[in-house]
């Protein structure tokens, strides 16, 4: 099957629902901030593969 | 570059390329938010790093190279830097001997899963590739920096202002005593 738009949406999903279990889940604030951080990576690879 | 275009113009390593490093983005992403064999935020930082260099890993793969070394320079340099300066001046003893609470674990998994199923029936229902157009502009500077100083030079303006503010902020708020 060929990787397209939904494989790359996907990863996004996948990488911001693990940075809100990170954001509910830990008790440090520096692994909490961590967490946003993964969920604000997820957000950047979600629109740059419908510009392909 | 060339190379680059070379090696994914074929039509089989490209996809390969996706699914390793598509696992290795999720495989380190969890082991930041949840690793079994450490507590410690140092090695949550440096598993940042894999995720995110393994992520620039993606953005080539989909042609945005500025976009790939941005992510490089900005996320594995600065920002990890920062969090290992934080990490050095702050003593972080206590937090090996903290447990992750089975309430707070559960819970998070639920609802994320939750959302997760949510997401993904939205993907499944919806066809979110289906009215694109030809793409505009390349993943090189020369048409980002046009783009960025010809048609949205307000907005890019507005951002540098903000900030401007935010770091002359925190040096009014973290001097202690302001003559």
């Amino acid at each position: 099957m060929q990787v397209g738009l939904e494989h790359y949406l996907v990863v996004s999903f996948l990488l911001f629902a693990l940075g809100l279990l990170g954001v509910v889940m830990r008790r440090n604030l520096l692994v909490i901030y961590m967490s946003l951080e993964l969920m604000l990576n997820a957000a950047n690879l979600a629109p740059v593969p419908g510009r392909s | 570059m060339e190379a680059i275009n070379n090696l994914l113009g074929g039509s089989m390593v490209p996809d390969v390329l996706f699914y390793v490093f598509a696992a290795l983005t999720l495989l380190c992403g969890v082991l930041v938010v949840a690793n079994p064999f450490s507590r410690s935020p140092v090695t949550s930082a440096m598993f940042l790093v894999l995720t995110i260099i393994s992520m620039a890993g993606l953005f080539v793969l989909l042609r945005a190279f500025f976009l790939a070394a941005v992510q490089i320079i900005v996320y594995a340099g600065a920002v990890i830097v920062l969090f290992l300066f934080v990490i050095m001046l702050l003593d972080l003893k206590e937090e090996q001997r903290r447990k992750i609470k089975m309430f707070g674990f559960v819970g998070g998994l639920v609802s994320v899963g939750a959302i997760v199923v949510i997401s993904l029936k939205a993907l499944g229902t919806t066809n979110p590739g289906a009215n694109l157009t030809a793409p505009q502009l390349e993943g090189g500077t020369n048409a980002l920096g046009q783009l960025l100083f010809k048609q949205y030079v307000l907005p890019f303006e507005v951002v540098s202002v903000l900030l401007l503010v935010a770091m002359v902020g925190v040096i009014l708020l973290s001097k202690k005593d302001l003559k």
